[in-house]
């Protein structure tokens, strides 16, 4: 076959090189054969009709020149790339580093002008605590377009913690307009769940009802407890009643020993204290002990406690009441008798 | 910066044990806790009428007759390096002279204490050979990128940068294998095709650390500059600078001296553009004084009769 005269040939004179002709320089014609099927020249090789022709041709134009002799990517009529840390590979990680840099010194100087910096020690435990809670790792990733490794997350949330310490200092000393262009800066970067995550662990106050009644929960490993409490009033003489009792019954002459102060807590037996009535400690504590109650009810009945009189909440935290004892039984392991215990050890 | 004080007079020297005084107390905790904003604005007022004083009596201290003062050699560097700035900031000493490259010979001074000292007279002359290939380069609307990979050569890198404008760019971090010989997967098509990724100059500051640059450098036939020390071979970049490649002083001298030269070429090429344009304006309005003058001459003749075929 001719190869001068064969259809494949014809294509080169034909708009390939045009088309190369007005999107890059002149494409010397070695250069375009190259871009041809394997199979055009083989021996038996068949005539190409139209469509293979123009699939070939859109095939050429689409791929990229990567030859560096005639870099025609390169020409001068071409931009600048727009960020000067193009050459990172990482340029809108770097560009938000140097503008979170440069807002901190630009802070730093505007503190330090006005004599908030450097503050000294007491004035640090004098500023307002401002908890913040920043984007997660994954969510940086979307922000910053590249993937954010622990190092990186590191070093972007270290200048954001120094930022928030002068945040912390300009809301403080009350220089609002300072105060709300940090803010403006930070809240790209925080976290939307930052109200949920600041409250938790937080309790929720219990409310009283109309009746002034209190209704908490106490757990203990699997156990549960609801507990109502009600305030009884305290008991009060009869106003308008004078009448002494004991003047009444002619006992008033007989020798009378000091009343006992009874409270809600006290023990009578016979009418005489239990301290009186049974020295033993032993024997007290044997009466006293069906009322040591589980720990789950003493956990609802201290929130209880702590919702009727907010006062005792440091007594009952430094007696641990409050807590919930978040010991719970430790499953049985395969191999183990039980949780920890292992089987008696044989020699052989 | 307060020059040094040497003694003073006597009621001076009570001031400024009075202020002395003054800043200690505060430090030692004497205020009570800052509670409302009027203790802090308080607070802020002992602070500024200390600081007033101070500045002050500042004026009362002896003057200082000698030239050089300390300057800030990263943030406003010299336009030329003198032989003793460099060899103030240590730019004369090598590394071991048994890790020596023999091709570094030539510039080296000699050996002193176990290592090789740099010849500064080869430094300058080859520095500012550099820096009038910087200028032509940023004058000829050039890239420049600026490659310093260590934390204490990170604003150096940015600041030179910065002076070039559109034209600087920086690589603080590591330089990625592949971002010349791999652009097209790196940056993807758009931007390849839109923008000029390949740079007109590269210098580097830290040249051992990144030898994959120059190698891509020297495969996409970019001219390199960079900083060479006595165990690195000076023919890896087309112009080497023999300088000490550890000591940030001598980073910020060499980096400045050749981001002001570019500077300086991005100023030539603006004076020349602004210069071009006002010719070509001043042509067009005689141009356009010339048309008025011929109008008024000849009066305007319709088209139809201009034409007659």
């Amino acid at each position: 076959m001719n190869i001068l005269r064969s259809q494949a040939f014809s294509v080169l004179r034909r708009p390939l090189c045009r088309r190369l002709a007005t999107t890059r320089p002149f494409v010397p014609p070695v250069q375009a054969q190259l871009v041809f099927h394997d199979t055009l020249f083989a021996p038996g090789a068949k005539e190409l009709d139209d469509n293979t022709v123009d699939a070939l041709e859109a095939e050429t134009n689409e791929r990229e020149f990567e030859d560096d002799d005639f870099d025609a990517n390169n020409f001068q009529d071409k931009a600048h790339p727009d960020s000067p840390n193009f050459y990172t590979g990482r340029s809108s990680y770097y560009d938000n580093i140097v503008e979170l840099q440069n807002a901190i010194s630009r802070t730093r100087g505007t503190l330090q002008r006005l004599h908030l910096l450097p503050l000294p020690e007491f004035a640090w435990k004098c500023l307002k605590p401002m908890p913040t809670v920043w984007k997660t790792p994954e969510e940086m990733t979307t922000d910053f377009e590249t993937a954010m490794t622990i190092s990186r997350y590191r070093k972007v949330t270290a200048l954001l913690n120094e930022l928030n310490e002068y945040l912390r200092i300009a809301t403080t000393a009350g220089y609002a307009d300072v105060a709300d262009r940090i803010g403006s800066i930070i809240s790209i970067f925080e976290s939307g769940k930052k109200e949920a995550f600041l409250a938790r662990g937080v309790r929720k106050p219990v409310q009283l009802d109309q009746y002034g009644r209190s209704y908490t929960f106490g757990k203990r490993k699997t156990s549960a407890a609801r507990v109502w409490m009600i305030p009884v009033k305290p008991l009060s003489h009869e106003s308008g009643s004078d009448v002494n009792v004991e003047e009444a019954f002619g006992l008033s002459d007989k020798p009378r020993r000091p009343p006992v102060n009874v409270t809600v807590s006290t023990i009578l037996i016979n009418n005489l204290p239990i301290a009186e009535y049974f020295p033993q400690p032993v024997d007290r504590e044997r009466i006293v002990r069906p009322l040591k109650i589980a720990g789950v009810l003493a956990h609802g009945i201290a929130k209880g406690i702590f919702a009727h009189e907010p006062e005792t909440g440091a007594i009952l935290k430094r007696a641990k009441l409050l807590r919930r004892d978040p010991r719970m039984v430790e499953r049985k392991k395969t191999g183990l008798a039980k949780a920890r215990k292992r089987y008696t050890w044989v020699k052989r | 910066m307060h020059s040094l004080r040497p003694r003073l007079s006597n009621p001076v020297r009570f001031s400024f044990k009075f202020c002395k005084n003054c800043t200690r107390q505060l430090s030692q905790q004497a205020q009570g806790p800052l509670e409302t904003e009027n203790d802090w604005t308080d607070f802020q007022q002992t602070r500024t009428s200390l600081k007033t004083l101070m500045d002050a009596m500042s004026q009362y201290g002896s003057t200082q007759t000698s030239q050089w003062s300390l300057r800030d050699s990263l943030h406003r560097p010299t336009k030329d390096a003198t032989l003793s700035a460099l060899l103030a900031s240590g730019a004369h000493f090598g590394h071991a002279s048994s890790r020596m490259n023999p091709n570094f010979l030539p510039y080296a001074y000699g050996t002193r204490a176990g290592i090789t000292l740099i010849d500064l007279d080869h430094t300058l002359p080859l520095l500012r050979r550099a820096a009038k290939v910087v200028r032509a380069v940023a004058a000829n609307d050039g890239q420049i990128v600026f490659i310093g990979t260590r934390a204490d050569i990170r604003p150096v890198v940015q600041k030179a940068a910065q002076r070039l404008g559109t034209q600087g760019f920086h690589v603080g971090d590591r330089w990625l294998p592949g971002t010349l010989t791999n652009k097209w997967q790196m940056f993807g098509h758009e931007t390849v095709r839109s923008k000029r990724i390949v740079p007109d100059l590269v210098i580097l500051l830290n040249p051992i650390q990144n030898m994959n640059a120059i190698q891509e450098c020297a495969l996409s036939n970019v001219p390199t500059i960079a900083i060479v020390d006595s165990n690195v071979d000076p023919r890896i970049v087309m112009y080497p600078i023999p300088a000490n490649d550890e000591s940030p002083r001598t980073a910020e001298i060499i980096a400045g001296v050749l981001s002001i030269a570019g500077r300086e070429g991005i100023a030539i090429r603006e004076a020349e553009t602004q210069r071009m344009r006002m010719a070509v304006d001043s042509a067009w309005e005689d141009f356009n004084k010339m048309q008025v003058m011929q109008d008024a001459r000849q009066p305007q003749r319709s088209d139809a009769e201009a034409f007659d075929y």
